[in-house]
């Protein structure tokens, strides 16, 4: 009887801990820090536009949904509500200017206010694709300071 | 002078609200699901969005991976499993607002429209016709609404596994800042 006792408490102890990791680990698994993420890619912004708006489209499906480092001299910054939009324009749609939009963690807005934009600027962030007019980019920061 | 000024606002005014298209690349759609043992909610801030006053047609593209939730492995999911965004990356809304006669865009106040139009996700293509609300003011036009989406309409299967955590339908929650495009 004893036995089985301790089969049962150790059987009980086991599952508590499988629940707890699948709780913790899997279930609750943390985001991907993109920022502290080592780039998947190193690429100039005017290449990595052309490479979705009218290059290799493998290539450019390559770039999806991983972290991308681009460099380039951005055109512009955006400010909406809470979010800050760096903006690499090449060319004009429809849709006004088309480009490269970096939308940033908010912990970059001070800094992005005082950027020189006739300076070349490094970005980190994960590439969410192309909707047909732009390179969206999340979960941005300044890779490099200036 | 103070004629001048006062003219001058007006005249910018005048010319900012008789702009014919009006777009957003910066525009807030969430969805919601309140299924019985969870509650989902995930927010997309880089909708493209666009209004052409004149001819009352309304677009709107959503990139699929840009949907932010709280949960990663809930977000993994919806772009693997359920959205499959690798192979179909944008939702895309073509439109027309059929009331336009209702809407003054050279008079700041606030309209009830509808909007009917087709919605195109995960490969499937449905009519959908829905109300919203539009505020016109000097900064340019808000357009809010709210409206549920079935997902089965969609040809997006949910796994027995999960299907008490998934709601059938999903609540969508649209709220653009459209401003007039002067080019």
């Amino acid at each position: 009887m004893k036995k089985y006792k301790k089969i049962l408490g150790i059987a009980l102890v086991a599952f508590i801990m499988v629940a707890a990791y699948v709780w913790f680990f899997v279930y609750n698994k943390p985001h991907r820090n993109i920022e502290k993420a080592k780039a998947d890619y190193e690429l100039s912004a005017e290449v990595a536009y052309h490479t979705f708006h009218s290059g290799d489209p493998v290539q450019a499906k390559e770039y999806l949904g991983k972290v991308i480092q681009l460099t380039g001299q951005a055109s512009h910054i955006e400010s909406g509500d809470s979010l800050m939009v760096l903006v690499f324009v090449f060319e004009e749609g429809m849709f006004g200017d088309e480009g490269i939009r970096c939308s940033f963690l908010p912990k970059y807005n001070q800094q992005l206010a005082s950027l020189d934009l006739s300076k070349e600027i490094m970005v980190k962030g994960y590439c969410a694709g192309y909707n047909e007019t732009d390179v969206i980019m999340e979960q941005c920061s300044l890779a490099r300071p200036q | 002078m103070k004629k001048v000024i006062i003219i001058a606002l007006g005249l910018g005014l005048a010319l900012n609200l008789s702009a014919q298209r009006f777009l957003t690349k910066t525009g807030h759609i969430y969805f919601s699901s309140d299924a019985p043992l969870e509650k989902i909610e995930a927010h997309n801030r880089q909708v493209n969005a666009a209004l052409d006053s004149r001819t009352g047609d309304f677009i709107f593209k959503v990139l699929m991976k840009s949907f932010a939730f709280e949960k990663a492995l809930m977000q993994e999911h919806f772009n693997e499993n359920y959205v499959e965004s690798d192979l179909y990356p944008n939702a895309i809304f073509v439109g027309k607002i059929p009331n336009l006669d209702d809407v003054d865009f050279e008079k700041a106040g606030t309209y009830q429209v509808t909007v009917m139009g087709d919605m195109n996700l995960h490969g499937k293509s449905q009519k959908i016709e829905e109300d919203g609300v539009l505020v016109v003011s000097k900064d340019g036009i808000q357009a809010t609404s709210t409206f549920n989406l079935e997902i089965a309409d969609y040809d997006i299967s949910i796994p027995g596994a999960v299907a008490g955590k998934i709601a059938d339908e999903i609540q969508i929650h649209v709220d653009v800042n459209l401003k007039a495009l002067n080019k």
